[in-house]
């Protein structure tokens, strides 16, 4: 019940308004600063721990780097007469080991893979089929794909087979020197046990090992899978992990190259590193790791775009691995450490 | 012939569209050989339009059974088991949402901003009680609003406030109501819900600071009757406002005053008032001077308080999620700060850092929609402490024991401590009638 | 109802102000609830996370005022890859491609894995112990094909007026939809 109304009434509302507009303001700037330092995401997807190698692990070292002849590079390969044969854009480029240019093939289409053979010839992949030149450059034969829908990724040759990897169709065709398709392999089959190729993005290799195996990345698997030039599947071997040891990501191993004692190398995207391991599947050493491909990282992981990344390696006759980055069309010589 | 080319352009392009959809997948879609068919995804529905329409069915029962409670049939009791229903619907099944506190913030969003269209059942909420409060007082604040009935049902002794702190603290409901409205405006973000003590209860769950500080309010309430509702509630602002212009107000007897003063101490709220006392003549020269000196300085209050306003403006603005960002992308680039790995506050930096440009531009038009909203806000504030001292100066023409007009929640406590009722309800014989003082 | 007190000068003047008051209050309010109408829509607003903003920071599992939050991951089955090594099921570094618990993303094991044919296996979700942290989301986006994301399930949801994730959702990605369409799916992988 209010008395009668007074004067006094009047100062004191006033004061005490102004009292109550200071604490509340004080308390809305104390709210406000209060507000975060961050904390951490209990949440949060780490992988950052695997984009830092082991230091010790690295056994290689970059002697020199130079840019591809083209943009665009996607595969390298070393041939017998240990020139190096780069496929960047719609061009094969034959190029000294320092990086001189010799002979260079202008195509029809992208230039996916290629191979070359102790005689010269250079067996060119472009996606859906595969064209022969000769050692100056002449365009020989053409070799079609049974298949309609097929990328090729991958080529290897010894001389007198010719092992194209389809990414597509998940085989590993074999052709002879004439061009006829001698079989398949790596095909899934139950009856010769073998599980089948599984290539979420277009990255299946194929390399003819010392041991007279096959060796084929099974990207889906982790796996890298040994079969003879009939198909018989005699091992296979690796993990799934993004730790060193194993095959990061989605699908990996993406490209595979052969040091001159056995030893494989691997390449993997997504965590970009290259690697060495036993020819019966025991990790050894790093070539490079993920921080020396910083933007191959940003490739698969910013962009979201994996089928644009990647890395191929080769291995001349001195024991040196010749990295090729897609993402930068960069060369790259790695040398052991001492 | 032109039949097959189009059905045939027209699987081309389904084929065409599944394989864009395919390529942008890491991995194609697998081809199944057992059979194995593909399930979807559930999508449990939303609460159905009807029912939210009910809501405001009820919603419109419950005030017009308010309104007859009170007016016609003055029954406490009746109030008392509607607003428990209240509680119960409004408060603990709907969890307090929509409500109608909250909708004038709702209101002023769709005013300012052309992308929100206010849905009908809001409108209902916000307005009816208004419409009802112009007619016959703040029915809703009686018997329908949960928060109110919680506090009720809280109150155990009534302690009384000071005159002068409940009139200062009468202050504080239009200015939230006016920071309501301008973070509704400026699409910054609907603070009354946000710091609403009561909802929490309602819902079972929520933060340590929104639940200890209703449950502060709660304990406040078993002594001080409805502190919400008396010193913070904005829509209660509106709807004493409202009430001062009803139509049929509340009144404590059925019939005429006697002037007994039975009822003085009869309201737990400090809402009852006396007759006005006998002007004096020769105070009624110095009261009209003190009327004109409030008069006059109304509107220096508006300016000065429009003033403080703007000074306040790039503090308010803060709030915006936007000026936010953007202030810390500001500072980040001259004194970074380490945020732990995919906190939200990296998150939005990298998104930041995508377009600044576009985030500033942003930003700077907030800042200057806050100027001119802030603006309005302290101008407000400065009319309403004005009118506060208007009021407190002006003589009321009371002639009888009454509830204030703005300020009585039409809980019908008093109705009973008048003798005229008791005759009425027949609690006592008519000849018992206390004589006036 | 009873009649206000009578007739001195000073009430009536004071009655015909508050009837002024009335009449102009309801005119305004006439003016704004028509103004409002005309662009009022009948269907009312539920919030929903748009997939393509969320940015997984993890907020929707803290931030919803309801204790167990309303927002779970669902799958978008025909996105899936169905693969043996899921990145949005199984930790970065698996000991092996079982279900044991240490090789799980999810901190509270609510993605389920069956077997369907080599190589497939069907990843579902349960939503009663999803708490909707979007670590799947983030490890299925980062390395898959995407078809794991969140939403806000409107069983749960209480349909706030203001939505305190959206509020603190660092993408934007939390917006108001129409309750008739209250979902926001993900069909293809970006």
């Amino acid at each position: 019940m209010k008395p009668e109304f007074e004067l006094f009434d009047r100062r004191e509302f006033f004061g005490v308004v102004t009292k109550t507009a200071a604490i509340l303001g004080l308390a809305g700037a104390a709210r406000a600063s209060t507000e975060g330092a961050g904390t951490a995401n209990p949440f949060a997807y780490d992988v950052s721990r695997f984009q830092k190698t082991d230091p010790k692990l690295i056994a290689y070292e970059e002697v020199t780097r130079w840019a591809a002849p083209h943009k665009e590079a996607r595969r390298l390969a070393i041939g017998p007469d240990d020139q190096l044969y780069v496929c960047a854009g719609n061009y094969i480029s034959r190029l000294s080991r320092s990086g001189q240019t010799g002979l260079e093939l202008a195509l029809a289409g992208p230039a996916c893979c290629v191979a070359a053979a102790a005689d010269g010839t250079i067996f060119a992949g472009l996606r859906d089929h595969i064209e022969v030149y000769d050692a100056k450059g002449g365009r020989t034969a053409r070799w079609e794909s049974p298949d309609p829908k097929t990328w090729f990724t991958g080529l290897a040759t010894d001389g007198k087979d010719v092992f194209a990897a389809d990414a597509v169709k998940l085989a590993v065709l074999r052709y002879d020197r004439n061009g006829k398709i001698a079989g398949r392999i790596g095909q899934k089959n139950a009856e010769r046990n073998v599980p089948g190729l599984i290539v979420p993005s277009p990255f299946l290799d194929v390399m003819i090992h010392r041991d007279g195996l096959l060796r084929v990345n099974n990207p889906g698997r982790h796996q890298v899978e040994a079969y003879t030039f009939d198909g018989d599947l005699e091992a296979v071997w690796g993990k799934a992990s993004a730790a060193t040891a194993g095959f990061c990501g989605c699908c990996n191993p993406i490209a595979l190259a052969m040091l001159s004692d056995g030893r494989i190398v691997t390449c993997e995207k997504g965590i970009p590193r290259v690697k060495i391991y036993s020819a019966a599947g025991e990790f050894e050493s790093v070539v490079a790791g993920a921080e020396s491909f910083p933007e191959n990282a940003h490739a698969c992981n910013d962009l979201n775009d994996c089928i644009h990344g990647g890395l191929d390696a080769a291995v001349d006759a001195d024991g040196r691995i010749y990295i090729l980055d897609i993402v930068t069309s960069q060369v790259r010589v790695m040398q052991r450490k001492a | 012939m032109l039949r097959r080319l189009k059905f045939i352009g027209a699987l081309g392009a389904m084929l065409l569209l599944a394989f864009l959809v395919s390529a942008g997948q890491r991995f194609p879609p697998p081809d199944f050989d057992s059979g194995y068919r593909i399930p979807s995804p559930t999508t449990p529905a939303a609460r159905q339009l009807w029912l939210q329409y009910a809501d405001a069915g009820v919603f419109l029962a419950a005030l017009g059974t308010a309104v007859w409670l009170i007016h016609q049939k003055r029954s406490r009791r009746g109030l008392f088991w509607l607003s428990l229903f209240s509680l119960a619907y409004f408060g603990f099944y709907r969890k307090g949402c929509i409500c109608p506190i909250g909708s004038p913030q709702n209101v002023v969003y769709g005013l300012f901003n052309p992308e929100y269209a206010v849905p009908a059942t809001v409108l209902i909420f916000c307005f009816a009680p208004i419409v009802v409060a112009l007619f016959a007082g703040r029915a809703f604040c009686a018997g329908v609003c949960p928060q109110g009935a919680l506090q009720d049902f809280m109150l155990i002794k009534p302690v009384k406030v000071p005159p002068w702190l409940e009139e200062a603290l009468s202050v504080l409901p239009f200015i939230f109501l006016g920071a309501g409205l301008i973070y509704a405006g400026t699409g910054t973000g609907f603070v009354v819900c946000r710091y609403d003590p009561f909802v929490p209860f309602f819902r079972l769950s929520g933060g340590t600071f929104i639940l200890t500080l209703g449950a502060a309010f709660l304990l406040a309430g078993m002594f001080v009757g409805r502190p919400y509702c008396r010193f913070l509630c904005p829509y209660g602002g509106l709807l004493k406002l409202a009430s001062l212009a009803a139509k049929w107000r509340v009144r404590v007897t059925p019939d005429t005053c006697t002037q007994c003063r039975l009822c003085e101490q009869s309201c737990p709220f400090g809402a009852m008032r006396e007759p006005a006392p006998a002007a004096h003549p020769d105070g009624l020269g110095a009261e009209r001077s003190r009327l004109g000196w409030m008069l006059a300085l109304l509107p220096v209050l508006v300016v000065a308080g429009a003033w403080a306003g703007s000074r306040l403006s790039p503090a308010a603005a803060q709030l915006h999620p936007s000026v936010a960002l953007a202030e810390r992308y500001v500072s980040q680039q001259t004194a970074p700060v380490e945020y732990g790995l995919m906190t939200p506050e990296a998150l939005s930096l990298e998104r930041a850092a995508e377009n600044p440009a576009a985030l500033l531009t942003a930003a700077a038009d907030l800042r200057h929609r806050f100027d001119w909203a802030c603006l309005l806000f302290g101008g407000w504030i400065g009319l309403v402490i004005g009118v506060k001292l208007v009021a407190l100066s002006v003589r009321p023409g009371r002639t009888d024991y009454e509830p204030d007009r703005g300020g009585c929640f039409a809980c019908a406590r008093c109705f009973t401590a008048c003798p005229n009722e008791r005759v009425r309800l027949g609690w006592m014989p008519a000849a018992d009638k206390p004589t006036a003082s | 109802m009873d009649p206000t007190p009578q007739s001195n000068g000073p009430v009536t003047r004071r009655q015909f102000l508050r009837n002024g008051a009335r009449l102009l209050t309801m005119t305004g309010l006439g003016v704004a609830a028509g103004a409002l109408a005309t662009r009022s829509t009948a269907a009312a607003w539920v919030w929903q996370i748009d997939p393509a903003k969320c940015l997984h920071c993890g907020n929707c599992a803290t931030q919803c005022v309801l204790e167990q939050s309303a927002v779970k991951c669902v799958h978008a089955y025909a996105v899936c890859g169905y693969c043996q090594l899921c990145t949005g099921f199984f930790a970065p570094e698996p000991n092996e491609l079982t279900t044991a618990a240490e090789n799980q993303l999810c901190p509270t094991a609510a993605i389920q894995r069956a077997y369907i044919e080599d190589p497939y296996y069907q990843y579902s979700i349960d939503e009663q112990l999803c708490i909707g942290c979007a670590k799947c989301v983030e490890g299925c986006n980062r390395f898959g094909n995407g078809s794991l994301f969140l939403q806000i399930r409107h069983d749960r949801c209480l349909n706030c007026n203001e939505c305190a994730i959206a509020r603190s959702c660092p993408g934007e990605a939390v917006r108001r939809v129409p309750a008739d369409r209250p979902y926001l799916l993900k069909t293809t992988s970006r």
